[in-house]
């Protein structure tokens, strides 16, 4: 995200919005806003003079800056020094500065990062207004349960390395999704019949857990075979899930006690 | 959401003016702007004030090769001081909050980003200075006519010309400062190589090369820019002509600066 907005120089290729490097938009903050972290603004200045000055600089509208204030919920506070915010008062006015050009693109970084519940809902659902309101909005998180209530469409990226670029519903179904959980007084009797019709099945004490057969054909073999069915539910893997096994090896910092680790370590 | 606005960009892309009214917007919002340049303003004529008053009521021995113009000048020592400190501030401060950032989000390209920034610094030093430079040298004889002791106007040789030069000395350090401060981002770091420099060096030269002393900032500045007497290749702390020691000043602070830039174009922010 630095590299997009021409932070930090990539070691090979190259980032482009809408076909241009950001360092070539006519007016970067009414084309591209961008949260990328915290804490970038003066302690010492007030909140509404931070966007001023942020304003001036692409030609904004003075009216623009308490309107920002106003969506993000600071006017209360807009002439308060920002060094005296609390963290989740900060990542409103980091938004609301991202917000200040009203730009078709948008990107933040961590964006929930230090909020309180109440936050986190605020910021989930300004999220998908602004992409509602027909703006691509980038969102980068480590909270991959507040990505699955949020995204669309999912970039997982490890050490560096693009590893997937898919939809939440693909990325899930693609990884470990299809187990079916099966309640039934007849387990024994019920657990032949599925492994004859070559699915695996688990006992997992009170229930089954079947790979490799839809819930409907389980339905039908209870059926056919008279046997009674109490519950069956389809297991959707979580998103978590579906990225831990994605990334398995891509992780970058393994706590020494997962085997793997340290099996390399015997090795080197 | 108002899309009209986002319709109503204006034509053609961000310049110079703008840059420039940002740049302006962010030191007048900071309260410590004007806390310094006021503390500064007040340091200057104090120490011109004392300087000039115990220069008064001595025997006529005392006056000889007396220079009313440099006594009266003697507050802007200061004045290089805290400018070099506010030269290197205006950049390092944008580093130490991460200001930068949101800096370089509004005005991407960094040339032009810089040069708009040494500009609004340039300006603001030079007036800042000048009008300093006046005022204590207006102070400070009033201080010393008043006294009975001699004096001197902006009419008298030589005056004028150090009073105006001192003020572009004094910038040009504060450049220079500016310059540190884009070369190491750090507010520590560029202080301590201003003082190294400023107050440092000259000492530590005394001991390598003495003729070579003559060729420092700090003894440009008083030996040279701030007297009107002794003045020209003759003299013995002077060999150093005001105009060639201006110019040497103006190479030092484009050195800095330079270097500083180019760093800043490439580094990452």
């Amino acid at each position: 995200m630095r590299m997009i907005v021409g932070l930090d120089l990539p070691d090979s290729g190259s980032a482009l919005i809408g076909g241009k490097h950001y360092a070539e938009l006519d007016w970067p903050l009414r084309e591209v806003g961008a949260l990328l972290d915290a804490k970038a603004f003066h302690p010492a200045r007030t909140a509404r003079n931070h966007l001023r000055w942020l304003a001036l600089g692409n030609d904004i509208p003075r009216v623009r800056v308490d309107e920002v204030l106003d969506q993000v919920g600071l006017t209360s506070v807009a002439n308060r020094r920002v060094g005296k915010f609390s963290l989740g008062m900060t990542q409103r006015l980091g938004i609301a500065a991202a917000l200040l050009g009203d730009p078709g693109v948008l990107l933040f970084d961590e964006p929930v990062n230090g909020l309180d519940p109440e936050g986190i809902r605020w910021v989930r659902h300004f999220l998908r207004d602004l992409a509602k309101e027909g703006r691509t909005v980038l969102v980068s998180s480590h909270l991959i349960s507040e990505m699955s209530l949020t995204a669309d469409r999912l970039v997982v990226i490890g050490r560096g390395r693009l590893i997937a670029e898919t939809s939440v519903a693909d990325f899930v179904a693609r990884s470990g999704g299809g187990a079916v959980r099966l309640v039934t007084p007849d387990q024994v009797a019920f657990t032949a019949v599925i492994s004859t019709a070559g699915a695996t099945v688990e006992d997992d004490g009170g229930s089954l857990t079947v790979e490799g057969l839809t819930s409907s054909q389980i339905g039908d073999l209870g059926v056919q075979n008279g046997l009674r069915i109490y519950e069956l539910t389809p297991i959707t893997a979580s998103l978590e899930d579906a990225f831990m096994e994605l990334t398995q090896d891509e992780v970058e910092y393994r706590p020494s006690t997962m085997p793997g680790a340290i099996a390399v370590g015997e090795k080197e | 959401m108002s899309t009209e606005i986002l319709l109503n960009a204006p034509r053609g892309h961000y310049r110079i003016k703008h840059v420039a009214r940002s740049e302006i917007a962010k030191i007048i919002t900071l309260r410590s702007s004007a806390i310094t340049l006021g503390l500064t303003f007040a340091a200057c004529l104090l120490v011109t004030g004392l300087v000039s008053h115990s220069a008064l009521h001595h025997d006529p021995g005392y006056y000889a090769g007396f220079d009313p113009t440099a006594e009266s000048l003697t507050g802007m020592i200061t004045v290089a001081l805290a400018g070099g400190v506010m030269g290197a501030l205006l950049i390092t401060s944008e580093y130490s909050s991460g200001t930068i950032r949101s800096t370089l989000a509004a005005a991407p390209k960094r040339p032009l980003l810089l040069a708009t920034k040494v500009g609004v610094t340039t300006v603001l030093m030079v007036v800042f200075c000048e009008v300093l430079s006046f005022a204590s040298f207006f102070l400070g004889q009033a201080i010393l006519s008043g006294g009975g002791a001699p004096s001197a106007t902006l009419a008298s040789s030589g005056s004028a010309r150090a009073v105006v030069m001192t003020g572009l000395f004094i910038a040009l350090i504060a450049l220079m400062s500016f310059g540190f401060g884009l070369i190491f981002r750090s507010t520590a770091a560029a202080i301590a190589a201003f003082v190294g420099v400023i107050f440092v060096l000259p000492l530590v030269m005394h001991g390598i090369s003495e003729s070579d002393v003559h060729y420092l900032p700090t003894n440009i500045l008083i030996n040279a820019i701030m007297s009107t007497v002794n003045q020209g290749p003759g003299g013995q702390f002077a060999p150093v002509s005001p105009t060639v020691g201006l110019v040497l000043m103006t190479v030092y602070a484009a050195i800095a600066l330079a270097v500083g830039a180019a760093l800043f174009v490439r580094r990452d922010a």
